[in-house]
């Protein structure tokens, strides 16, 4: 039996620390041992991106990262994109543009709509459906999500 | 879908991580960015007491040019080398094929390292560096060597790397004047496996005949395939030459061996390396040229 | 031990990952339970032991929601856990329970089966002359069905072809799952469920209880497409292991399982023959279809055949039509509903055959179709009562700007009558406490976003602002009864309900206060009514679709824009009518293109992952153009179905205008990507 690893990590700004088995993966440390259940599980195999995080400071598949690799790390799940009650652009764009529907892939949506916008702030629409080409939506379509993500980048470049 | 019980060690340098691969033999695993080892753990295909994670090795994500070769580090992201300008303007088929590995997700975690040393012949780079003259070096317990890519790659999910063996560095020839390369995809959405993947490397003179012609080919047997006799007809022959096109691309046809799957039959998979190679040839040529 | 469930903005809500779906659920004790399924798609079961096993669980499941009514044969049961013998790959054999969901994983090795494979039976063509694959039947055909009469004709035109549509996997984004818990007494079950009325019902036969000692609760719901309606083995373990254990036990799918073991749809084959004249009138229609109807005669199987040909004739006015069909048994999954669920059967396969009579008469594929439309409601040889279609055709074409678009484009074209699951009715409820009103529906939102109509609509009854009312989950504790959400119901009955439970309340209010009525001492006091409503006349509506194909740089084939014109009666809101188009659409196209699970010939899943099963990305999506006829319906609130349009209208269109880019008839779907290509292939 292998023992379990203290871990240490910062997730949306706070220091966390836990005993993880080597295997447990990120999105479980995540979602059940920090309770940030934002973060999805949706297809296992690491296609669909509903448990989309941002680690160190890139958008990657939480069910595809052992929570042992993420030791010293940054962590930015859904729950930390607003400031208090202050939800960040994305985020409201995605209730303006109505770019959900059940729910289910959107904290993995806005998570990759983050890091395209931090690294290109002004997508064209081909930027905006590359940049979110590794989740997958059963339920929109994609119009309104990309509607969504040329919104929020409309917003945030107004408040410069 | 959840992985099996193991062990895990991330080790601060190489030396260490071989020593522990040597001591725990077959059982211990190399963990590099995990894109494809922890979806074979979550799927219990992969069982391995140990994961040597290398991950937190310092040093081994450099991408640069020195002593005549593009060295890139094993942990280098694929996402880095798509960003990588030099790349683009010297190296476009390493350049072309870091855009269509995975999805732009997964290109944020895996590593050049990871996908040429998983031996899977879907993976994307193992053909660019078939076609390139690749070379990757690599630390064992009996000290350092370098292996040809033509060596590299010896059965589906088996490459030349001993167990206890770390694939450290893959490097390429930084390429003469008038050279050009491209890698060309076909999948049926973003994300997917290549039904067919071509990748061609080659030089011309300024008489525009192919000194160095380079083919490598993807998805279309048990590794990546190195279309050799392919190369030889295009030797000395104009990319212009469309006899000689289409010669190399049915050479090159000849020696790919596809399986019919849900992407398609042999045969097609078959005719497909055909259409990319008189492609892959055309636009690698154009960019020896200068054009793009 | 409750679970809390908030009832804020849906949209607010999600976007703050603050959405409580029922893998977000932890209880005291909480066991996870891993289901060990059949490496085989046939075989005898020799023994098995260790974990729960059949032996220990007696019970068959039962055909509820979505897939309940059909002829059922029950000569056959589907166990819960298998103990002769296993039909499908990936049919639950036993169960075990751990701490957590790793650990629950590790004590599959606890479980031992022994089998003794046997040659599945995989091709439905083959499946009637193959030997049975239950031993109880004398063959493998579940259902049959003969509509219409057979007739001699005499025409100048007649077309066959042999179309085909693969089986596909719902693929919510949320897998299914539940948490069961029991205090003894009752047993509360937490559910992604597109009917908890369903559910009830479904646990209360296979366990042996009595109804009223089950109570299933809606959590937010990620999806269903089809796959939430009814029940599964999982859910009955589940509960079971939950009585037995004493603690609360949590079972989540994962997407393996979900595309081994959830109900497959489509999987039909149509032999389909029309006979036209010259100037493109269809005067007669005969068709045989083939359903694939998976391992046991329960679900799908037992009505998909009937139900897909009685609407084969779908808008068009053809006199003479004669259908046959047969549901078949295979060692695949059950087959049950998936979005659409018969009614794009229907539409694809006869809208590729009037495009075959555009072919054969070189009429414009618009024409061809006008001249077969009606101008009177009629009731189709095959028994469907149908709209008159022509004057909507007109619209849709006018709306499509067909005429100058056909000059410059590869188009496609469809026209459908949606058939809504409308019979059964639905319930809901509304209550007034404390200053605010709480609104319920019997069939629920499974991500649709149903609760802003059910708001709308309320706060237009009672004249009270949306801001003061609060839609809840379905929960059986909550409402006597109801139905569940599927096939284009909800905005109709679950609508129509909510008007009239809505009007019930304010009548008792007014009843009440008399003259002193007013909105503010409507929400003053403390009122509480429920309603069932059941339309009295047929709700089906139109739609038509237009599609435009390209080729891409690559050169291959693909669609460029999606165009529909749908008559959605009254919509009631209309950025969710866009959303539930443009969503349906992206499935409608990735039938045409991409979707679809394999298996080989030894049964064996070859598109085990959703990357292999083919749902598309965003950079595959093509402009959707969300255009809407508003035809009121008979119902108070005029409202008309509409989740399912756009998978009966849009695989035909897109179909057709692929046909028309390529220059090559398509008569399977997916396409094979093979055949996409526009350019010549180099050959040997």
């Amino acid at each position: 039996m292998a023992g379990k690893i203290h871990i240490s990590l910062t997730v949306n700004g706070k220091e966390r620390e836990a005993n993880v088995q080597p295997r447990r993966l990120l999105v479980h440390l995540l979602r059940e041992d920090l309770g940030l259940t934002g973060t999805h599980v949706g297809c296992d195999t690491t296609h669909c991106g509903a448990c989309t995080v941002m680690l160190n400071g890139k958008a990657v598949k939480s069910c595809t990262v052992l929570a042992v690799q993420a030791d010293g790390a940054e962590v930015l799940t859904v729950e930390g994109l607003a400031e208090g009650e202050e939800l960040s652009a994305v985020q409201r764009a995605f209730i303006a543009k109505h770019g959900l529907q059940c729910g289910y892939c959107t904290p993995g949506m806005l998570i990759a709509a983050h890091a395209l916008l931090q690294n290109n702030p002004d997508p064209t629409d081909e930027e905006i459906r590359d940049g979110i080409s590794g989740n997958l939506c059963r339920c929109t379509g994609y119009t309104k999500i990309i509607d969504s993500v040329r919104y929020a980048a409309k917003i945030k470049n107004a408040h410069k | 879908m959840n992985p099996p019980e193991f062990e895990y060690v991330a080790p601060k340098t190489v030396q260490e991580a071989v020593d522990l691969l040597k001591v725990r033999g077959e059982w211990a695993k190399v963990l590099a960015g995990g894109q494809s080892l922890i979806p074979l753990l979550k799927l219990r295909l992969a069982s391995p007491a140990l994961l040597v994670d290398i991950g937190k090795v310092p040093g081994l994500d450099y991408l640069a040019e020195s002593d005549g070769h593009l060295r890139m580090g094993a942990m280098v992201r694929v996402a880095d080398l798509n960003r990588s300008a030099l790349l683009k303007k010297k190296y476009p088929a390493i350049h072309d094929a870091s855009g269509v590995i995975a999805d732009p997700l997964v290109r944020n975690l895996g590593t050049v390292g990871g996908n040429i040393s998983h031996g899977d012949p879907a993976n994307d780079l193992p053909a660019v560096m078939l076609a390139s003259e690749g070379e990757m070096a690599a630390t064992g317990s009996g000290g350092n060597r370098v292996i040809k890519a033509e060596d590299f790659f010896t059965d589906t999910f088996t490459t030349a790397l001993a167990h206890d063996e770390i694939l450290t560095e893959v490097r390429v020839p930084v390429p003469l004047p008038r050279s050009g390369g491209a890698y060309l995809k076909v999948e049926q959405k973003v994300g997917d496996f290549a039904s067919a993947g071509v990748a061609v490397q080659l030089s011309v003179d300024r008489a525009s005949m192919c000194t160095k012609v380079g083919i490598g080919l993807t998805a279309v047997g048990p590794t990546a395939v190195k279309a050799k006799k392919a190369e030889e007809a295009m030797l000395g022959k104009q990319v212009t030459d469309r006899v000689a096109v289409a010669e190399a691309a049915a050479l090159a046809a000849d020696a790919a061996t596809p399986t019919s799957d849900i992407r398609g039959t042999a045969e097609y998979k078959k005719r497909l390396v055909r259409l990319l190679v008189a492609r892959g040839l055309k636009r690698a040529s154009e960019r020896a040229g200068g054009k793009e | 031990m409750a679970v809390e469930i908030d009832s804020e903005d849906p949209e607010r809500f999600f976007v703050r990952g603050k959405g409580r779906y029922v893998d977000d659920i932890k209880l005291e004790g909480m066991l996870h339970l891993h289901v060990v399924r059949s490496p085989y798609a046939r075989a005898r079961v020799i023994s098995v032991s260790g974990g729960i096993t059949g032996n220990e669980l007696r019970a068959s499941m039962e055909a509820v929601g979505e897939d309940a009514g059909g002829e059922e044969n029950t000569s056959v049961s589907f166990p819960v856990l298998a103990t002769e013998t296993v039909n499908y790959v990936g049919q639950p054999v036993a169960a075990v329970l751990g701490d957590d969901r790793y650990e629950a994983e590790d004590r599959a090795d606890e479980v031992d089966v022994q089998y003794e494979p046997l040659t599945p039976v995989m091709d439905p063509e083959r499946s009637l002359e193959s030997g049975p694959i239950h031993r109880q039947m004398k063959d493998n055909l579940v259902a049959e069905s003969v509509l219409g009469k057979d007739f001699k004709a005499n025409a100048p035109i007649e077309l066959e072809d042999t179309l085909r549509m693969a089986r596909m996997s719902p693929n919510p984004l949320e897998p299914r799952g539940l948490v069961a818990a029991y205090d003894g007494s009752m047993l509360t079950v937490y559910a992604s469920t597109q009917s908890v009325f369903s559910w009830r019902e479904g646990l209360a036969g296979s366990l042996g209880m009595p109804e009223d000692k089950i109570r299933v609760v809606q959590m937010d719901t990620g999806g269903a497409f089809g796959s939430k309606g009814g029940i599964y083995p999982e859910y009955v373990v589940a509960a079971h292991a939950a009585m037995k254990t004493k603690r609360p036990v949590k079972w989540i799918e994962n997407r393996y399982e979900h595309l081994m073991t959830t109900d497959q749809g489509r999987g039909v084959r149509a032999k389909m023959k029309v006979y036209a004249e010259r100037n493109g009138k269809v005067k007669g229609l005969k068709a045989d279809l083939l359903i694939d109807a998976g391992a046991y005669p329960v679900g799908g199987g037992g009505w998909v055949a009937s139900w897909i040909s009685s609407q084969l004739i779908g808008p068009y006015y053809i006199p003479k039509a004669y259908a046959t069909s047969r549901a078949v048994l295979t060692n695949k999954v059950n087959l049950g509903p998936y979005r659409g669920a018969g009614r794009p059967e229907a539409a694809f396969f006869m809208e590729r055959m009037m495009d075959k009579v555009a072919d054969e008469t070189g009429l414009d594929q618009a024409e061809v179709r006008m001249r077969n439309t009606t101008t009177k409601g009629w009731t189709t040889p095959l028994g469907r009562k149908t709209p008159p279609s022509k004057p909507f055709f007109n619209e849709a074409l006018r709306a499509f700007k067909y005429s100058s678009r056909k000059k410059k484009e590869k188009l496609g074209l469809s026209l459908f009558v949606l058939v809504p699951a409308s019979s059964g009715g639905e319930s809901a409820k509304v209550a007034v406490k404390g200053g605010r009103v709480k609104v319920w529906m019997g069939g629920n939102s499974h991500g649709q976003g149903h609760g802003l109509f059910a708001k709308m609509l309320a706060s237009k009854e009672l004249g009270v602002p949306e801001n003061l009312i609060d839609f809840q989950h379905t929960d059986t504790s909550a409402l006597s009864s109801g139905v569940g959400s599927w096939g284009s119901r909800t905005a109709m009955l679950g609508g129509g309900a909510v008007v009239e439970a809505s009007r019930k309340l304010k009548a008792a209010a007014k009843k009440k206060l008399g003259k002193r009525y007013s909105k503010a001492r409507l929400l003053e006091g403390e009122y509480e009514a429920e309603a069932f409503f059941k339309p009295k006349d047929f709700l089906n509506s139109l739609g038509a679709n237009m599609a435009s194909a390209r080729i891409t740089k690559v050169g291959m084939g693909t669609i460029d824009e999606v165009v529909s014109y749908y008559d959605v009666g009254t919509p009631l809101t209309p950025y969710m009518v866009e959303s539930q188009i443009e969503g349906g659409t992206a499935q409608g196209l990735g039938e045409v293109m991409y979707e679809q699970v394999l298996y080989s010939e030894d049964g064996q899943l070859l598109t085990p992952s959703i990357a292999d099963a083919g749902l598309i990305h965003s950079t595959e999506m093509p402009k959707v153009v969300a255009m809407t006829g508003t035809h009121r319906s008979s119902l108070k609130h005029g409202a008309k179905g509409l989740g399912e349009s756009p998978t009966i209208g849009v695989p035909p269109a897109a179909t057709r205008a692929l046909e028309v880019a390529l220059g090559r008839r398509f008569s399977y779907l997916p396409i094979e990507q093979e055949k996409l290509w526009a350019v010549e292939l180099p050959k040997e």
